[in-house]
């Protein structure tokens, strides 16, 4: 009787719990449907659930009638720069704050995590003046140096709280058997922070790829427009909007992060834990 | 650390330190201390945004913010939001993750689809969302003629408060997700003796709530709902993306009078001035957050 119950409760919880999750990513499924229905069929009432007729062809004309393959390649070129250069600065960084003991360290500390709260709209004055002035607007590289200002602070925050996981006797050890301290960095911490950085590294990655507000404010020339505003500027500049377009370039767009999710969804979760929550 | 006489060594490993944190700081310096004082001072002119000529007006900005009153209606579009999503976020949050921490049919699948949304761009979620919400072909007005909750479709966001409401809603669909990760991972460490104990003195699975559970996440929850108020106060491509501050300036809330002031009206020293006030304002919840940090023993 109360195995019964058990088991009925059970299929309860999960018929709720199924439907709450699918109706959270009923969107992220339109988004698919519409983007392969021809345009047409978008406008049928009652709508159709599935495509009535599968079709290829918004995705055909996206990658051949509009820049978004150039919009694609800067924002990979734009969030590879930046991760790149963050994560190498903010290793040793990190590295440093965690394992050193030096005037200002903990002023330095706390300034990481001030920033790292930092609304964009007070920094983006002053920085498109700088960046205008350096003759850098309308480049990439302006993207680069304006992305480090949120992805730095958020990176050394991740890497610390990794670096502090690691137990320091593993490198008094090495120290001891006549182990130079960056010595003793190559050989005994970078290996065991591998996790965290391939962590820290995704986290930067996406942030920068999904970045808009700089983007918006520091480049105006679709030579060097990430997809963010690039996707946006279709729609506005279309005067009848092609629903099936951009929902086909919206899900381009995502296709970055459904490779991070079906193969390193474990590194995502594990930065979550090393993140902010656990302060 | 000056306090005894260091050796050759450890003078040689501070002297290494501080080379490998050199470039943090020096990139610090550059790109966040620098234009933070210099939007301080860049408030104290009027600038012209498209000739960047400027004119010293002293406090003349901040006079015009608040002697206007302008400040407040753009506060409290702030706070609505801020308050109206965040509550939202943790409620549906905290009792997504409850319901992930049982047992049910493919948790790591249900786990991912969760997830989602956000890690998705702010760009695609609008675009998605504009879409279902579209008054004539949208889904989400057929959906609810064909529920019978509305006979005609609604105006969700060219009309007030269904721009609002709509607005807060994408928000705490798109960010969520952070609390659930976040409690999961905090719910999975409560000890199960904890519960045992409590199950031994009768206690059903709602006291066992409110007197195991719910007391455990206490910490975690303050941390989050600290975070998330900065982070949604602050918030600017949502509510851009989705409205750009209309109908009229109904959804306008301070980040988008900064970026409205600086790019649209092109008065880069008012926006300078509404950039600060705004930031004192978040200072407090920072000074909060940071507190709360450093009690816990980060630091």
């Amino acid at each position: 009787m109360r195995r019964a119950q058990g088991i009925a409760g059970n299929v309860v919880l999960n018929v709720v719990a199924w439907t709450i999750i699918l109706g959270v990513a009923f969107p992220l499924f339109w988004m698919v449907v519409t983007s392969l229905k021809p345009q047409f069929e978008l406008f049928r009432r009652p709508p159709t659930m599935l495509p009535e007729t599968v079709t290829f062809e918004h995705y055909i004309r996206l990658l051949r009638d509009t820049p978004f393959l150039t919009y694609f390649r800067n924002s990979v070129l734009l969030s590879t720069a930046t991760t790149v250069i963050v994560v190498g600065i903010a290793t040793l960084g990190a590295y440093a704050l965690v394992r050193f003991r030096f005037r200002g360290r903990e002023t330095l500390a706390f300034l990481v995590l001030f920033t790292y709260l930092l609304p964009s709209v007070v920094l983006i004055i002053p920085l498109y003046l700088m960046l205008v002035s350096l003759g850098l607007s309308n480049t990439i590289f302006s993207l680069v140096i304006a992305y480090t200002t949120f992805a730095l602070p958020y990176a050394l925050w991740l890497l610390r709280s990794f670096m502090a996981g690691i137990p320091e006797d593993l490198e008094s050890a090495a120290l001891v058997d006549g182990a130079t301290r960056l010595g003793a960095f190559w050989d005994i911490i970078l290996p065991q922070l591998l996790p965290g950085i391939i962590s820290t590294a995704l986290f930067t990655f996406i942030l920068s790829w999904n970045e808009y507000l700089y983007a918006l404010v520091l480049v105006n020339s679709d030579g060097a427009r990430p997809l963010t505003t690039g996707v946006m500027k279709m729609l506005i500049s279309s005067f009848n909007i092609e629903w099936s377009l951009l929902m086909a370039a919206s899900v381009m767009m995502s296709v970055p992060l459904i490779v991070v999710f079906a193969f390193l969804q474990s590194y995502l979760t594990r930065g979550f834990g090393a993140g902010a929550v656990k302060g | 650390m000056t306090s005894h006489a260091q050796t050759p060594l450890e003078r040689r490993y501070a002297m290494l330190g501080l080379a490998l944190i050199a470039p943090t700081v020096l990139i610090f310096c550059a790109v966040i201390v620098y234009p933070l004082i210099s939007a301080i001072y860049l408030s104290l002119f009027q600038i012209f945004t498209p000739t960047l000529q400027g004119e010293w007006v002293g406090l003349g900005n901040y006079a015009a913010i608040w002697g206007s009153g302008a400040f407040w209606p753009a506060l409290w579009t702030t706070l609505v939001w801020t308050v109206g999503t965040l509550t939202l976020q943790i409620v549906f949050g905290v009792a997504m993750a409850l319901v992930l921490h049982q047992n049910i049919w493919f948790r790591s699948l249900a786990r991912s689809l969760i997830l989602f949304p956000y890690f998705i761009s702010t760009v695609v979620a609008v675009l998605v969302w504009k879409w279902v919400m579209n008054d004539l072909y949208g889904i989400l007005n057929h959906l609810l003629i064909v529920a019978g909750v509305t006979n005609v479709p609604l105006d969700f966001l060219g009309s007030m408060p269904n721009a609002m409401v709509s607005v807060i809603l994408v928000g705490a669909w798109k960010y969520f997700p952070f609390v659930v990760i976040a409690v999961l991972a905090r719910l999975q460490t409560i000890p199960e003796p904890l519960y045992e104990a409590a199950r031994i003195d009768g206690a059903g699975p709602i006291a066992r709530f409110f007197d195991v559970t719910l007391p455990q996440l206490r910490e975690v929850l303050v941390v989050i709902v600290l975070l998330r108020a900065i982070w949604d106060f602050k918030e600017f491509d949502l509510i851009w993306l989705m409205t750009g501050g209309g109908p009229v300036n109904a959804t306008q809330t301070l980040p988008l009078v900064v970026y409205r002031e600086a790019f649209g009206l092109n008065q880069m020293g008012m926006a300078a001035a509404w950039a600060v006030s705004m930031m004192a304002v978040l200072l407090v919840f920072m000074v909060v957050y940071i507190r709360q940090t450093r009690a816990k023993g980060s630091f």
